[in-house]
C-alpha cells in the first residue's frame, strides 16, 4: 500500500478528536480504585478502632495528606506521561516534595524524644503490616492505571510506570490511614516511604513491558 | 534537486507554502498546529494537509535515522512511517493542545522506530535516538517509495467486509460517503468501520515478530 493511499484511508475514517478524555478519565479511574481500596480496607482489615476520635488527629490527616498528594501529583504526571512528546519524567521529583516534609516532621520528632524512644518511635506497633498492606493494596489502583494507559501512547514505559506505581501507593496509603494504628511521625516517615518507592519500583519494572504499543 | 523532487511528490501540500520540506522545525510547527486543531475539530481536508506535510518531515527523520543504523532501503523506510502514521491516527486524543503537534509526532515516529529496530534485531543503543535529535534530522522529506508487503499482510488479516470499504476508498478514491453507500451503511457507520479496521492493522504490525508477552 502506498502511503498516500493510507493517509486517504485514514482521512475517510476521520472524525472530531476529544483531547480532554485521558484527562478526566484519570481523575475518574483514581477517584473509583481509591473508592475500591478504601472499600477492601474497611471490608478486610476495618477501620482502626478509635477511628471516630482519630480521624481528625494529626498523625490520621498527616497520613492522608502524605497519600493524598503523593498521589495528585503522580496522577498529573501518569497522565502526561500518555501524551507522547511531553517530559513528565523530568517533573518526577516533585514527588519527594511531600515526603521530604514528612521527613522532616519525623526528625524533628526524634530530636525531641529521648534516645530509648527512638525505636518505639519508628517500628510502632505493626510496621511489617504496613509494609505489606499498602503495597498490596495499591495493586487495585495499579491495575486500573495499567488498563487506562494501555488507551493511552506512553513512548516511555518506564516513567508510565513509576508514575502509576506512585499514584496507586498514595491511593493505597490513603485507604490504609483508616486502619493504621500506629500514628509516630517517624514510622509514618520509614515505612510508608519504603512502601510507596517499592510500589513505584515495581510499576517502573512491570509497564515497560506490558505496554508495547 | 532533492527539495524539489520532494515538493512534487509529496502530493498535495497545495495550501501550505510551496517550500513546505525546507521548513525549518520552527516554521512548521507554527503552520501545522492550526492545521492540526482544525482536524481535531473534525475537519478532514485539514486532516489530510496536516498528514500530508507531517508525513514528509518524518520520512526525513526516519530516513536519516535509518541510515545511520546502516540501514539504506528506501521501502524499509516507507514501513516505519507507514507504521508511525498510523499510530499517529489512533493516539490523536493523546496530542496534549498546549504542546508542540510537531513534537508530539516525531515522539511517536522514534517510539515506532526503536520498536522497528528492535524487533528486526538491531540495537537502538547506538543511534543518537535522543529526544533532540529529530531536530538534526534531515528536514526535506524526499520522495515516497514502495512500502514492502507489511501493511498490505495487516490489511489481508481484515474482516471481508471492512477490507471492501477500505478498497472503495483507497483505490478508487470515493468519498466516504459514496463509499458508505456502496456498502449500504450510513457515512458514520462507516467512519467506525473503518477505524476499527485501521486499530486492527495497527495491532497486527506491532504483534508481527518477537513480542513479549
Amino acid at each position: 500500500m502506498r502511503t498516500d493511499d493510507l493517509i486517504a484511508v485514514m482521512t475517510a475514517g476521520h472524525r472530531p478528536v476529544d483531547t480532554g478524555w485521558l484527562r478526566r478519565a484519570t481523575w475518574l479511574c483514581a477517584l473509583a480504585a481509591l473508592a475500591l481500596t478504601v472499600l477492601l480496607v474497611l471490608l478486610i482489615l476495618g477501620a482502626r478502632a478509635d477511628i471516630a476520635g482519630a480521624w481528625l488527629t494529626r498523625p490520621v490527616i498527616a497520613k492522608a495528606l502524605l497519600g493524598a498528594s503523593v498521589a495528585s501529583i503522580a496522577l498529573v504526571l501518569f497522565q502526561r506521561s500518555l501524551r507522547p512528546g511531553l517530559r513528565p519524567g523530568r517533573s518526577l521529583p516533585l514527588v519527594a516534595l511531600p515526603v521530604a516534609l514528612v521527613a522532616g516532621w519525623a526528625l524533628v520528632t526524634l530530636a525531641q524524644a529521648p534516645a530509648e524512644q527512638w525505636g518505639e518511635l519508628v517500628f510502632g506497633r505493626h510496621w511489617r503490616a504496613c509494609l505489606i498492606a499498602v503495597p498490596l493494596y495499591a495493586l487495585v489502583p495499579l491495575v486500573v492505571l495499567y488498563g487506562l494507559a494501555r488507551h493511552g501512547a506512553p513512548v516511555d514505559g518506564r516513567v508510565t510506570g513509576a508514575c502509576a506505581g506512585l499514584a496507586s501507593a498514595g491511593l493505597a496509603t490513603l485507604a490504609y490511614s483508616l486502619h493504621c494504628p500506629d500514628d509516630a511521625a517517624p514510622f509514618l516517615a520509614t515505612w510508608y516511604t519504603i512502601a510507596i518507592a517499592a510500589v513505584a519500583a515495581i510499576g517502573a519494572a512491570a509497564f515497560p513491558r506490558l505496554l508495547r504499543w | 534537486m532533492r527539495h524539489e523532487r520532494a515538493t512534487e511528490e509529496a502530493g498535495p501540500t497545495r495550501d501550505l507554502p510551496k517550500s513546505a520540506p525546507a521548513l525549518s522545525l520552527d516554521e512548521l510547527e507554527t503552520q501545522l498546529r492550526p492545521v492540526f486543531l482544525a482536524a481535531l475539530a473534525g475537519d478532514a481536508a485539514a486532516y489530510r494537509l496536516f498528514l500530508d506535510a507531517i508525513s514528509v518531515r518524518l520520512r526525513g527523520y526516519l530516513r536519516s535515522m535509518l541510515a545511520r543504523a546502516g540501514r539504506h532501503e528506501p521501502s524499509e523506510v516507507e514501513d516505519v512511517l507507514q507504521e508511525t502514521l498510523l499510530a499517529l491516527h489512533l493516539s490523536q486524543h493523546t496530542y496534549d493542545r498546549t504542546s508542540p503537534v510537531t513534537a508530539w509526532a516525531h515522539a511517536i515516529a522514534r517510539y515506532k522506530l526503536i520498536d522497528h529496530l528492535r524487533r528486526s534485531g538491531r540495537h537502538a543503543g547506538s543511534l543518537p535516538l535522543d529526544d533532540e535529535a529529530y531536530q538534526l534530522a534531515d528536514p526535506a522529506g524526499g520522495a515516497a517509495s514502495e512500502a514492502r508487503l507489511d501493511l498490505e499482510r495487516a490489511m489481508a488479516a481484515l474482516p471481508e467486509r471492512t477490507r471492501r470499504l477500505i478498497d472503495r476508498v483507497k483505490l478508487q478514491g470515493a468519498s466516504i460517503a459514496e463509499a458508505a453507500q456502496a456498502a449500504g451503511m450510513t457515512e458514520t457507520a462507516a467512519k467506525v468501520a473503518i477505524h476499527r479496521g485501521l486499530q486492527a492493522m495497527a495491532r497486527f504490525l506491532s504483534r508481527r515478530g518477537g513480542r513479549p508477552g
